[in-house]
This record gives structure tokens, sequence and C-alpha cells, in this order.
């Protein structure tokens, strides 16, 4: 599927410079996780926040969102810093998907997203039709209607995974963040979650940031891509841009070849070491 | 060596003399002294608070778990206890040291003056024994005497107020009441049943009966009882209609006679207008003397027809001269 | 799709209400004195109407200032340790959590004792001795509390695991002590009182200006921890995921902590350690009403309520005149009713 028209929007999502460490006792120098680091996303794009493990990608999103102040830097989203945000506040702008804890006690999954009301609720918190109404659309925008009625914990890991971005878009956002998404995914599923990230990104204008390790699918549908190796983010550009033979296989220390597409995206094949 | 039956009906084995003995129960020291045999103790509990002597004495511990090793370390001929105060851990334990125990356990006025008697006879005393439970019949019989006449008492025994702790029908503190004119309104098996308020409030009591050791603060307590929730609707709160005593009355000991008598003085005072042929002292008796002493010369029991047996005094009409 | 409506939280609220009236109305009727429920009705209006010295019979008297009492506290007393016991489960996300679990009424029973061993030895204003004992409890609690906080905190929040660790290690420290003076002790004769207390027990006549602050305690500590029922909802299914949906993670879990240790806290000052309370009604309640705190909070409070006061009419009659401490009731309908549980997996 081919981007809309992104280049007459203004910047929505802004990081700049943004860096953290962390000192795992007070007598020790601080680690950093991640060195400064800035990129620009605009409404209706894709980014891809792209390393191997410990490359600082989930840092990075953690500041995105929100949840952790930068040791240094600023993200701005809409021009507010994201962690000057009330939780509350932020849950209205921000949404992010992730690993699930393992839920406690039994839930519907039409209770699951509708707990992305929460942010919109009043103080004694009962949902209305409105709320339900959104909660339905999510659930049909992600084809995950027929799931409505099912419990959490029997569906497939897809499922699971659909209900679950269903949830986040319940809260309306205009950023939304997935860390690791297609991780227990298997391929067709993998494909429908981009494809209908994809669709949402080009109909909502949502601006949608994933972290991933995925090579060929960060190339497919990415409009630009975060390269992050051991903290320090070595390239931001469009996939073309990114994707050099030489820097993929110093970051991801592996021989590799890399083709362009008639589609103008590169493919990245990996090349057996013996 | 003698062979002895306790009042548990465990047989021990004892020397035919006994110089050293150790005490683990309050009441026992106390029937001790009141035997006249108190050189011959050379060891106690921590409780052993009366007289104000056994304070003095070595201490072994406490009741319920006193060191074995200073009772051994004492060289006791035997080891005196009581089944409501000390542990059977505690005798077995001296037992295999080869060190015997003897255990006393009066349910009733009438056993534990046999028990005074009993431990006499162990303690090689038998004599002071007999005048002391003569004496001690005295007395009880002229309390007796006193409130004879007027019908007992309904009262509450007050072990503990919250939540309500009274006594069973039958333990000794019961069994005293009775000789001291009045009942207990509480008819439970066990020894310390919790009782409803509202059975006391349908009850009403006479008198609420409380003894010394934790009314220290008494008047304090007692007013705070009376502006308590439930408790003001008793007659007896009401009116202030306490009775109280040492804690003599909650020992198996000689002294509980004379809490009796405390204990009567409150609850028929018209019984007591005119004064008694014998004034003890309020705390206790003066101590027995020995076999060589002349007897003191200011007791002067008055002569008195036989009496009934005191079994049955509480029930049996008093065949006294009045 | 049915969500929660506030029509059907009211309702079932409701019905609820109805049992907790017909299960006080059967305790007022039982127990060690008869009582006839047409002379009870127009007594208690007439206490409505202040009218007290118009009471018909000695009788009346018994029930209204004895028996009335327990059982108004066994309502306030049930419902705090439920919905203690709800909170305590989500804050901890532990379906065995239960209100005494971070060690507040190990701290109370302390407190308790302390105040048992010091008393004779004092001299106190009346005004204050006839409270020393619950205040000497709630100051317990209080500081066990405080204590428990400052443990279980990591990086400057309330964390769920260190908050369960340090509560747990608290609590049986505290029991240790107890157990230490106990037996120290054993000779003086007060302390036969606490053994009584240390199993749960409602025959404490309290004092009016600590009814008031119990009846008060209980309303604003349960509407507090209830403000935050949809936070909960959120939480138990993941802290972070609850951080990201927009709930203020730090705040709720240090408002539902002081709230529930509160309750917990008030409860056991004033009656003792009642168990089973706390863990089971809240899992009953599920069973039949689900997992949603908005509805869940209320009917643990009345759940909590019907189950003592159910109790401690037992406790009352079964041996009547004498009395079985309301804790052993609770263990002995509990313990089968948690194996019940357990074989349905808490569903």
């Amino acid at each position: 599927m081919q981007p809309a028209n992104a280049s007459t929007k203004e910047v929505r999502l802004s990081v700049e410079q943004v860096s953290y460490a962390y000192s795992p006792n007070p007598n020790q120098a601080p680690i950093f996780t991640l060195e400064a680091s800035s990129f620009q996303a605009r409404a209706g794009e894709i980014v891809a926040i792209l390393g191997p493990n410990a490359s600082g990608k989930s840092t990075l999103l953690k500041l995105i969102a929100g949840t952790q102040p930068p040791l240094s830097g600023r993200v701005l989203l809409n021009g507010e810093t994201t962690h000057s945000l009330t939780p509350r506040v932020r849950a209205q702008r921000i949404a992010m998907v992730q690993q699930e804890s393992p839920l406690l006690f039994p839930t519907r999954a039409w209770e699951f997203v509708l707990q992305g009301r929460h942010a919109y609720g009043g103080s004694l918190q009962f949902e209305s039709a409105n709320d339900m109404t959104i909660a339905r659309n999510a659930l049909s925008q992600v084809t995950a209607s027929h799931l409505a009625d099912r419990w959490m914990d029997q569906v497939s890991g897809g499922e699971k995974q659909r209900i679950v971005l269903a949830r986040a878009l319940a809260q309306q956002p205009v950023l939304l963040l997935l860390d690791e998404p297609t991780l227990h995914l298997d391929i067709g599923a993998q494909v429908g979650l981009l494809d209908t990230l994809r669709k949402l990104a080009n109909e909502n204008r949502y601006t949608v940031v994933i972290v991933t390790h995925e090579l060929n699918l960060a190339a497919q549908y990415a409009d630009q891509i975060v390269l992050l190796h051991k903290g320090k983010s070595l390239r931001v550009g469009p996939p073309g841009v990114v994707y050099q033979r030489e820097l993929l296989e110093q970051v991801f220390q592996t021989p590799l070849a890399v083709e362009m597409e008639s589609s103008g995206r590169p493919r990245v094949t990996v090349l057996p070491t013996s | 060596m003698r062979d002895v039956t306790d009042e548990l009906g465990r047989k021990i084995q004892i020397p035919q003399n006994i110089h050293r003995v150790v005490s683990l129960a309050p009441s026992v020291t106390e029937t001790l002294y009141a035997l006249g045999v108190q050189d011959r103790l050379v060891g106690d509990s921590d409780y052993c608070d009366y007289p104000p002597e056994a304070k003095q004495k070595p201490h072994v511990g406490g009741t319920i778990s006193p060191s074995i090793e200073t009772i051994a370390s004492l060289h006791p001929d035997v080891v005196l206890v009581t089944k409501g105060i000390n542990r059977l851990d505690t005798v077995n334990s001296l037992a295999s040291l080869g060190i015997p125990s003897y255990a006393m356990d009066p349910h009733s006025v009438a056993e534990i003056l046999t028990s005074t008697q009993r431990l006499a006879d162990l303690m090689g005393a038998a004599q002071a024994g007999d005048t002391l439970a003569t004496e001690l019949r005295r007395q009880l019989a002229e309390t007796h005497e006193r409130v004879a006449p007027y019908p007992p008492r309904r009262v509450l025994y007050v072990v503990w107020p919250q939540p309500l702790i009274s006594i069973g029908q039958d333990t000794f503190m019961a069994d005293a009441l009775r000789y001291s004119g009045a009942i207990s309104i509480v008819n439970e098996p066990q020894s310390w049943p919790q009782i409803s308020l509202e059975e006391v409030a349908r009850q009403q009591p006479e008198f609420l009966v409380f003894s010394g050791s934790h009314m220290a603060s008494a008047s304090v307590n007692i007013d705070a009882l009376a502006e308590s929730p439930g408790w003001r609707i008793l007659n007896a709160v009401r009116e202030r209609r306490f009775a109280n005593t040492s804690d003599a009355i909650e020992r198996t000991s000689p002294r509980i006679v004379s809490a009796i008598a405390e204990l009567a003085k409150q609850f028929h005072p018209e019984a007591f207008k005119v004064p008694t042929t014998f004034g003890f002292p309020a705390g206790g008796l003066p101590p027995i003397p020995t076999q060589d002493a002349p007897l003191p010369t200011e007791v002067k029991p008055t002569p008195r027809p036989p009496q009934a047996q005191l079994e049955s005094i509480g029930t049996a009409e008093c065949a006294c001269a009045r | 799709m049915r969500p929660l409506t506030f029509t059907r939280l009211i309702v079932n609220c409701l019905y609820l209400a109805v049992i907790l009236f017909v299960v006080m109305v059967i305790a007022l009727k039982l127990g060690a004195v008869p009582v006839s429920l047409y002379g009870l009705a127009a007594d208690l209006l007439q206490v409505l109407f202040h009218r007290t010295s118009a009471l018909s019979s000695n009788y009346d008297l018994i029930v209204i200032d004895i028996r009335l009492p327990r059982i108004l506290l066994g309502i306030v007393v049930g419902a705090s340790l439920s919905v203690a016991g709800t909170a305590f489960q989500a804050l901890l996300r532990n379906p065995l959590a239960d209100p005494y679990i971070l060690g507040a009424s190990s701290g109370a029973s302390l407190g308790a004792i302390l105040t048992l061993i010091v008393q004779p030895y004092i001299a106190l204003p009346l005004a204050i001795s006839v409270v020393f004992t619950p205040v000497g409890a709630f100051v317990g609690a209080a500081v066990t509390i405080a204590a428990v906080y400052f443990l279980g905190r990591r990086d400057g929040t309330l964390d769920s695991n260190t908050l369960l660790l340090s509560g747990i290690v608290s609590g049986s420290f505290l029991s240790a002590i107890i157990m230490f003076l106990m037996s120290t002790l054993a000779g003086r004769g007060d302390l036969r009182g606490i053994l009584f207390w240390l199993m749960g027990d409602l025959s404490t006549t309290l004092q009016p200006s600590l009814r008031w602050v119990l009846g008060v305690g209980f309303l604003i500590a349960s509407g507090v921890i209830y403000s935050t029922a949809s936070d909960l909802n959120l939480m138990l299914n993941g802290e972070k995921e609850a951080m990201h949906l927009g709930v203020d993670v730090p705040r709720v879990r240090l408002v539902v902590y002081l709230a529930a240790s509160i309750l917990t806290g008030i409860a056991v000052s004033v009656s003792g350690a009642i168990g089973y309370v706390g863990l089971l009604v809240p899992h009953v309640m599920r069973l039949i009403f689900g997992s949603d705190h908005r509805i869940l909070i209320p009917t643990s409070a009345f759940g909590g309520a019907i189950a003592v006061v159910l109790a401690d009419t037992l406790a009352r009659t079964v041996v009547a005149p004498s009395e079985l401490p309301v804790g052993a009731m609770t263990a002995l309908a509990g313990a089968p009713l948690f194996i019940y549980l357990l074989r349905r997996k808490f569903a």
C-alpha cells in the first residue's frame, strides 16, 4: 500500500535529543541505555524503530510515551511535552500496544476494549452509549467484531493482538505506539496486523511508531526508519536510505544482502554464514 | 523412702523426711508458710508473692515454664505443683531427672482444707496441718453462721469485663462464693466461660464481684464501666454494688477463708454488725505456731457445739445455738 | 455487550440491603434473651423518636442497649473487612490477600496488649481510660501501616511485590513479639481476656464517641476506595498497561493502601482479628457479580456485613448463655468455603 500524501502535514511528533541513563545502585556511575536521539513524524506516518536486542528501542518508546522522563532532551506531541501531561490526558493522546501481563480475572473482549475509554470517564466512571459505540467501532476496525463476546484467555495470539489494538484505538489517540507487536505472531497474522496499521494511518491519520527487529516488515510498511545500535541512533530516514548493507551488517552482526525492489522499498536477505 | 499417692492419683517415691521442697504455685507457697514449714522451702516461682517473705526465696522461673535446671540445682526432695497452674511437661521433665513432683488439685473449699492437711502430712507436720485445718473450719463455720439466716445473694464474678469472662459452677471460686453467702449466676461447666452480657442483664445480679490483681486502678475502671452501654442497665452497676477482695479468692490456699469472710461482710453487712469473735487481719491468718512453741493467748476460740460436716454446710439447716 | 450501569449497581445493592435487613431482624430476635418482634418494632420506633425512657420492659432495654449496638458493630466491621480485602486483592494483584496480610492487625493486637499491660500502672482521666485499649490498638495499626509503607517503597513509590513482602515480614515480626509478651506475662490474670480478643470478638461495648469514629471512618475510607474502583479494574490487568490507559498508578496505590489499611485498623481495634471475612467475601461476590470493582466493592461491603452478623448470631446462640468467639465461627464456615472456591479456581 502506498502512504498517503504526508508532505503537506505539519510535524506532530518531535523527538529532540532524548537520552536516558540509570544507576543500578547509588554508588555506581550511570549506564546510558539511550544516547541523544532525534526524529520527527507527521500525521499518517509509520515510523519503525529498528535494531537488535538491547539497542535501546524500548527505552526510546517509553520516553516517547511519556511514562519515563528523559535524562536530556524532550518529546513534543503537538507542541506539548509528553512527560508533563497528566496520566489521564496522556491516555487521551497516546495509546500503547505491548506485551500484556497475564489477566488475573477472566475478562470478555468487549470489556477489555472498553478499558480504553477509561481516560474519558467521569468521576463515577460508568460507560455511556457513546463509549459502547466507540468500542464497537474499534473492534470492527481491526476486523475482530466477531470476537466481542469471547473470553480473553480463549482467543489465539493473533486475535488477542488485534483486540489489544482495538483497545488502543478506543482511546482515540493521535499517536499509536507498538512494542514488538509481531513477536508471537505467525506470518499471516504479522502481515494482517501491519496492513491494518497502514490502513488506520492512512484513513484515520494516526501517527504510528513501531519498535521491531523485523527488517523486512519494517522496510515494507514504514515511512521512516530509526536505526538504533547499542543505545545510539545511527541513521534516521526512509528505508531506502537507511538500509545500507554495511550499516545493517554492522548493527545486526550477520552477513546480509540488500536489494531494491520495484516498489522503491528495499528487501533484505540473510546470507548463510558458512 | 516411702510411696505416696498425690491428688491426681500419681504414685511417687519420696524420702521419709522431706527437708527441701520447691513450690511452683503461689497457693502452695502460701500454704507452706501457713503451716510454718517455710524454712524447708528452698525455691519458689516468680509469682509467689504472699507472704512478702516468699519473694526473698530463690526463684525458679514462671509457673508455666520454670527453669528445670534451676530447680534441679536446688536439689529438692519433692517439687510441689498444682494441676490448674502448672504443666504436665514440667512434671515429666523433672521426673526424667529423678525429681518427684507432688500435685495438688482441689476443686472446692472443703478440698482445699483436706489438701492442706495432706500436704502437712507429706511435710511431716501433721499436727500443724490438723491445727490449721481445724482453725480454718472454725472460721468458715463462723462466717456461715452469720450469713446462713439470709438468702444467698445472686452475684456475678467478673474475671474480665471485655470480653465478659466469669467462673464456672464447678470451680473452687464458685464454691467459695457459696460459703460467703452468695451464689454465682453463671451455670456453665467450663472453668472460664465467656458470658453474654444480655444474659447478665436479664438475671440482674445483686453484686458484681471483682478480685484484687487487675482492679488495681479499681475506682477508675468501675466508673468507666458504669458509663458503658450495656453495663449501665445492670442494677448492680447503677447502684454501685461491687464486692471486692484480694486475689486470695483465686488461690487454693488457706487465705481463701479470709477472702470468703471479706466477701461475706460485703454481701451481708447486716449480719456483721456484732464484732466477730476472731479478728484476723484482712490479709491472712497469723502463722500457726510449731509444736514446741506455746499457743498465743490472744486467740481464744469460743467453744461451740459440734458442727455438721463442712460439705453439707451450704444445704443443711444450721444446728447451732443462735 | 452489556456493560455495568448505574441502575444495575443500585438494584443489586438493594437486593443485598434487603437480605441484610432480614438478617438483622433475625439477629435481633435470637439471643440469650427472648424477644418478640412486634414489641421490638414498637420499641425501635420509640428510640427513633428519642423516647428511650418509655421502653416497655427490661428485655427491650437489653436489646436496644446491648444487642442492637452489637449487630450494628458487626455490620460495620464486616463491611470494613470485606472492602479492605477487596482492595488489597486488587492492590497486590493476589487472590490470596486478606486485610491482615500487610501486618495492620498484628500491629493493632500488639497495641492492645501493650495498653492492657500498662493500664494498671498509670492513672488516666476517665474519658481516656474508657477508650484506651481501642485507641492503643489503632495506634499500633497506624505505626505498622507507616512502617510497611516505608519498607514497601522502591524508587520512591509503592511497589506491589515489595509491599507484600514487607507486610508479611512485619506481620510475622509483630506476631512474634506478641507471643513473647504473652508467654512471659502468662502469670498475669489481665491477659486472659486478650486471647478471646485475638480471635475476634464483637462483645465489646463501644463508647458512643468510638461509634461515631468507626462509622464515619468506614464511610470515608470506603468512599475513597470506591472512587478508585475503575482504576483498580485496569490495574488488575497490569500496572504498566493501566498507566498507559490513563491511571495514575502511584497515586492510586498510595491512596488505596492507606484507605484499606485504615479500614482494617479501625475494624481490628474494636473487634480483634476476625478471620476469613476479608479473604472470602470478595471471592463469593466475584462469583455472583463479576470482577468489576464498581459493583464488587459495594456488594462486598454488604456481603461482609451479612456474613459477620450471621456468624456473630451463631456465636451468641449456639452455647447460650455462654459465647464463642466470632472468629471461631467464621473460621468454621470459612475454611470449607475456601476449599470449595479453590476447586472452582476463583471463577
